[in-house]
């Protein structure tokens, strides 16, 4: 008798101990910010693009990952998702430094360029309340070339606040709405922003 | 003494695979879910109930807004419940830019539509669950998977200058019951 008690002790013991860890390692997996644009498609080395946001076709995990870290995505039959990570040569984007994002007009009804506080996923407090330009907003030249200098403290032209504390994470995201046939024909090849470390 | 030892190493290993599996799968496949179930708590607060309008009036970053929240992009959201039949939405569309998009409770967008591809600005959808008869009402159907589920409009703004036009055009959505 006191055998089987024994047995199923340890049973319930290594099913609970079992239960408790997984459940942490996966609400961790599935929030950790390297592991939420893992299944993302690397589409130039800065940018990282999918179609799976909001849609059906979506793995469980993918699925999972969107709906915990920016739930409420159009599909992609409406707008596209891009978003960067890292500069034009492969380094993690940092506060502490000065980066140029310039582009070419995208040939879609609009779209807006917006940054991240990479661990919170929320936007960076900053005097001027700006945490994204979009295609109507930001300047542009004559061709329609823009730019925006993304760094921690006011500059000339269109300013995009990074965090003011050093060594702090953020990313881009640039979405694309409704975009053109044309542009859905080249997806995810479209003419991206180049995001150029001009100092740190 | 040592195949005893064994056995229960080895039925230990196995209770723990199977529990992992089962654990990681739930959590997965629940997760969804649970994020969508506290986003239609935080719209229904704020609109008053199920099946009712809820606006964000204010453009740029907020602090409250939900992760990645769009600063552009002024939404208009309803948290529905279909258990008590068909709900009814209907105003005017937003030049700039304009889409209504339904979420089911797995948080999947099952149905999104632009300004550009409906038939005039003024607009009228019933959504309904698959078998609930929606004859009665005016408006275009639409069939939610799911009971429960969350309603947003998106309408592009430029700027600031643009939220005078844009709160006029929120209150003139109506979300309620058919």
């Amino acid at each position: 008798m006191l055998k089987y008690a024994i047995i199923t002790l340890g049973a319930m013991s290594v099913i609970a101990a079992t239960f408790f860890a997984t459940r942490a390692m996966t609400v961790s997996s599935l929030t950790n910010q390297s592991s939420v644009f893992e299944a993302f498609e690397d589409v130039d080395g800065t940018w990282l693009y999918s179609d799976k946001i909001g849609a059906a076709a979506a793995s469980s995990v993918e699925r999972a990952r969107v709906a915990i870290n920016g739930p409420l995505g159009l599909s992609s039959k409406e707008a596209v998702y891009f978003v960067a990570l890292r500069d034009g040569e492969g380094e993690a984007l940092k506060s502490q430094c000065t980066y140029r994002v310039s582009g070419q007009p995208i040939d879609t009804r609009w779209w807006s360029l917006t940054l991240y506080d990479a661990v919170t996923q929320h936007y960076v407090p900053n005097p001027e309340n700006r945490s994204s330009w979009n295609s109507v907003s930001v300047p542009r030249d004559e061709t329609g070339q823009w730019q925006v200098v993304v760094a921690p403290t006011p500059q000339d032209g269109a300013w995009l606040p990074s965090q003011a504390a050093a060594d702090q994470s953020f990313d881009l995201m640039l979405r694309v709405y409704n975009p053109s046939a044309a542009t859905r024909a080249i997806l995810p090849k479209i003419d991206l922003p180049i995001v150029e470390r001009v100092s740190c | 003494m040592l195949n005893r030892i064994v056995v229960y190493v080895l039925a230990a290993t196995v209770l723990s695979a199977v529990t992992y599996f089962i654990t990681r799968n739930a959590v997965i496949n629940k997760a969804p879910g649970l994020v969508m179930s506290t986003i239609e708590a935080r719209i229904v607060a704020g609109s008053g109930g199920w099946n009712a309008c809820f606006h964000n009036q204010t453009y740029g970053p907020r602090t409250n807004a939900a992760r990645r929240a769009k600063p552009d992009s002024i939404i208009s959201s309803m948290a529905y419940d279909l258990s008590e039949g068909p709900v009814r939405i209907a105003g005017e569309t937003w030049p700039r830019y304009w889409s209504i998009s339904f979420y089911q409770q797995n948080s999947d967008n099952f149905f999104v539509m632009n300004d550009l591809e409906m038939a005039s600005s003024a607009f009228g959808f019933i959504l309904a669950l698959d078998g609930q008869d929606t004859s009665a009402y005016s408006g275009v159907p639409i069939i939610s998977p799911t009971e429960k589920g969350i309603m947003l409009v998106r309408r592009f703004a430029a700027d600031a200058t643009d939220m005078e036009g844009i709160i006029a055009n929120q209150e003139a959505l109506t979300c309620a019951p058919a």
